[in-house]
């Protein structure tokens, strides 16, 4: 697609996103596009280290965990607004993943996937197995991280005294501007040099590394860049919904993401956020029937990679190149 | 008494060790032959331990057939993972993540099927035996020899079928060199078959094991699979000798780390284990660095 | 009896490009046929595609009056296609007795894999020697030799040798070659590709010379000697 097209694609959805809420102004309906928009900002970026750069990383979630609780633990600890808390705590979040980052420099493949799942891991249970209490204040026995029930009551976005009745809408278009700043950016770093470098890493290693492409350093970026809006978002999803617990690291929330990525096209700039649409949609449809839902997902997910392993905007675009 | 105790943790790390080499070597020779990380390989543990379940207790057969049904259905289900999904995918240039994702799917799959069979609350494992025998002043249960004589045993087999016989030859050799294994006459696909059913199977039989100590439950199988994967990292992927010998010892760390830390956090030094040892050899303390040809 | 390795109208290639263009080739069912030809023209992909390893291939092959197109690799093993393959893809961390056993892999091979052990080893008594070693650890020319003498346990009909002399140092090369000359006179059918034309041509009944995916010239060894302009344009002299 030519950035005419990208902008129109563009333009086009967001009017649609700004009118839906004035449109129907339903609550719930509200609630659940603004949590699409955050797991459409996270797979996005996700997108940028496994699409774009070919890093199989299963730690982004377990980003999305460290901005959360940064985000939660700065307002619980040191009653900061959330609206400082927010950018501090993606900075934070930045410096967790070049860490993370540096630990991959290294490896292949595969043992990414299972570096990054191990560091979610720890993550997960430090939280969970650490049940000394850290302060006893309030509701009595609380662990520094909050343990199995998590953390609530760190504060708000301030929307209520605000907009009254709407203050979802504020929530709303807070993380409809996250998602299309994280768009842009991946958008910019996608055709920008950081891009360039991988593909030419990806088609031609060797050419790449005889003009002094350095996997290394385009890799710490990577991982330093995409994390920024990962922690955003997860200290917005904090924000959002006023606690945060350590659900953000179940494999099931995992699971749906991924699914998001492959539905969508894995490596496109649309094809995550797509894919975020989709499956909320179809989360929503499945709703009565609960109990399957995990079962479809599941082999969505399997058909998917099997049949259309580049998810369904690379299938617009072979069809365009076919008819080209 | 420290003499007790050195024996406690070396009874219960052996045990430990055990059952998790069996569930290790299955992971090991699937990545060792196809290239391919099993994230379903807790969902087969899952079904191996229910199957078992199910047999003796719904079905009221004797324990020999318990361990049968859930060999069976491990050996099934690796069957039904290469037929249903695995031989699509070879061909895809990025199969080595494009079937990681898969098999994701396939593990919720799983899971969510034990759920829905069985219920979500945790059972008690009937493939049990009673008794204990005196090591000097410390008991060990029956279960524990069991489960070490067991694991010890289906070692023992799978080394014999990779060494010893043609078609273990053939596994080899598929693993080594894919092509010249074809130009021998070998028909990979039908060992990318046998190799995830034996793996299936293997991986069952680590269900019930480990179920026997802990319960059953649907999601039992994704704390042992995570540990199987340590192994894996720490013997070098696809290394199954080197996993045998890093699932003993591991197990025996585990059992001093929990006595010495307590069970919180032995999984969690664990797990720290294997990010340093990443780190420090990226192919594993026993894997050899892959050389990138261009 | 006629019969042999028949070609007619194979194209074969990767991806979208073909790198053979309609051979016609036929391989008596005696004897040493050689190909010849500068690198990257096509030699491989040929034996590659005779024996199934091209996933782009159209035309016909036909071993004995047998069509083997369509089938699948492990089966044109079994129909007697016996592809000793470029560099050496010895199984490396596996014993030189376990690669040997892996060359008699399928089932009619394997019940007389025994007398056939016994033969290789009377051939290349080096192999006997080193049996219990690993593969990785033998030299280059043993490792030759282990790939030739894995092809022979397989029992085939005809035998598709890539580049017997690749990399290898003169006196090893002899020592090949001198293998190759046993292996001819006691009646089985080699087709042989190389780059290097000296040693094979002393050989080959019949010599076919393919440049740019088409046989550009076909004769017998004695005729190619003879015509010192085409060494000169295709190997440079």
């Amino acid at each position: 697609m030519s950035w005419r097209g990208h902008l129109i694609v563009g333009l086009l959805s967001l009017a649609i996103a700004v009118a839906l809420p004035f449109v129907f102004n339903i609550n719930y309906l509200v609630t659940q596009v603004t949590l699409a928009f955050i797991y459409g900002t996270v797979v996005t970026q996700w997108n940028l280290v496994y699409g774009v750069a070919g890093i199989f990383s299963l730690a982004q979630m377990a980003l999305f965990a460290v901005g959360a609780y940064a985000a939660a633990m700065l307002g619980f600890y040191f009653g900061w607004s959330l609206w400082i808390a927010m950018p501090v705590a993606a900075l934070i979040t930045v410096v967790v993943s070049v860490l993370i980052g540096l630990a991959c420099l290294r490896l292949r493949g595969p043992y990414v996937a299972l570096l990054t799942l191990a560091i979610a891991q720890v993550l997960y249970l430090v939280i969970v197995n650490d049940t000394d209490c850290y302060t006893t204040e309030g509701s009595g026995c609380l662990p520094f991280f909050g343990g199995v029930r998590g953390l609530t009551r760190f504060g708000e976005l301030g929307f209520r005294e605000w907009l009254g009745e709407d203050w979802r809408l504020g929530n709303y278009f807070v993380a409809l501007a996250l998602l299309a700043l994280a768009l842009i950016f991946s958008a910019v770093i996608m055709r920008g040099p950081l891009g360039l470098a991988f593909r030419a890493l990806r088609d031609n290693p060797g050419l790449a590394r005889s003009r002094g492409i350095s996997r290394f350093k385009y890799q710490i970026w990577v991982f330093a860049l995409s994390a920024f809006f990962t922690g955003l978002a997860g200290a917005f999803y904090a924000a959002n919904y006023e606690s945060i617990g350590p659900t953000v690291f179940s494999f099931s929330l995992l699971l749906f993401l991924i699914a998001m990525m492959t539905v969508g096209g894995i490596g496109t700039l649309w094809g995550p956020l797509l894919g975020a649409i989709l499956l909320m949609g179809t989360d929503e449809v499945l709703r009565d029937y609960q109990e399957w839902r995990d079962i479809g997902l599941g082999l969505l997910l399997v058909f998917f990679v099997i049949l259309l392993p580049q998810g369904l905007v690379g299938l617009i675009n072979w069809r365009r190149e076919r008819v080209d | 008494m420290t003499l007790d105790i050195l024996t406690q943790i070396i009874a219960s790390g052996l045990t430990l060790g055990a059952m998790y080499a069996v569930s290790t070597v299955g992971l090991s020779l699937v990545w060792g032959s196809l290239g391919m990380l099993n994230l379903a390989h807790g969902g087969l543990m899952a079904f191996g331990g229910y199957s078992a379940y199910y047999a003796m207790g719904a079905l009221g057969l004797p324990l020999p057939a318990g361990l049968l049904a859930a060999i069976l259905m491990g050996g099934l289900l690796g069957a039904l993972t290469y037929h249903g999904a695995v031989r699509f995918m070879l061909r895809q240039k990025a199969f080595e993540t494009n079937v990681v994702i898969a098999t994701v799917g396939l593990a919720f799959v799983l899971e969510n099927a034990v759920l829905k069979l069985f219920g979500a609350q945790a059972q008690r494992q009937p493939l049990q035996v009673e008794g204990a025998i005196q090591v000097g002043n410390v008991v060990v249960p029956l279960q524990n020899i069991l489960i070490l004589a067991t694991a010890l045993l289906l070692m023992l087999l799978v080394a014999l079928l990779l060494k010893k016989s043609r078609i273990g030859r053939a596994v080899r050799a598929t693993a080594m060199n894919r092509e010249a294994a074809q130009l021998m006459g070998v028909r990979v696909g039908q060992i990318y078959a046998l190799v995830l059913m034996l793996a299936g199977a293997l991986a069952a039989v680590s269900g019930v094991m480990i179920s026997s100590l802990t319960g059953l439950s649907p999601g039992m199988g994704a704390d042992p699979m995570l540990k199987a994967f340590i192994i894996c990292v720490v013997a070098g992927l696809g290394n199954v000798y080197g996993a045998v010998s890093a699932a003993l010892a591991l197990g025996l760390i585990e059992a001093l780390a929990q006595f010495v830390l307590g069970v919180r956090f032995g999984f969690a030094t664990l797990l720290l284990i294997v990010i340093v040892v990443l780190i420090w050899r990226p192919n594993g303390l026993f894997g050899r660095q892959q050389v990138t040809r261009l | 009896m006629s019969g042999g390795l028949e070609m007619a109208n194979l194209s074969a290639g990767y991806l979208g490009r073909d790198v053979l263009h309609e051979l016609s080739l036929s391989v008596p069912a005696e004897g040493l046929t050689a190909i010849i030809g500068p690198n990257g023209h096509g030699k491989t992909t040929l034996l590659r595609a005779i024996s199934g390893l091209v996933p782009r291939c159209s035309g016909a092959i036909t071993l004995d009056g047998r069509p083997l197109q369509g089938l699948r690799p492990d089966a044109r093993v079994a129909a007697g296609v016996v592809h000793v393959p470029q560099g050496d893809m010895v199984f490396a961390e596996m014993t030189v007795l376990d690669n040997l056993l892996m060359g008699a892999y399928l089932p009619a091979a394997a019940r007389s894999a025994k007398e056939r052990l016994e033969e290789v080893f009377a051939l290349l008594p080096k192999l006997a020697e080193r049996r219990g070693q690993i593969a990785s650890t033998l030299s280059g020319g043993e490792r030759r030799m282990l790939g030739i003498g894995r092809g022979l346990m397989a029992d085939g009909r005809v035998i598709l040798l890539d580049e017997p002399s690749l990399g290898l140092a003169p006196i090893v090369i002899e020592q090949i070659y001198a293998l190759i000359a046993q292996l001819k006179n006691s009646g089985r059918t080699l087709l042989v590709v190389e780059e290097n034309a000296a040693r094979v041509v002393e050989l080959a009944e019949a010599i076919h010379l393919l440049d740019d995916g088409r046989f550009v010239w076909s004769g017998a060894g004695a005729e190619l000697m003879a015509r010192p302009e085409i060494l000169e344009t295709y190997f440079g002299g």
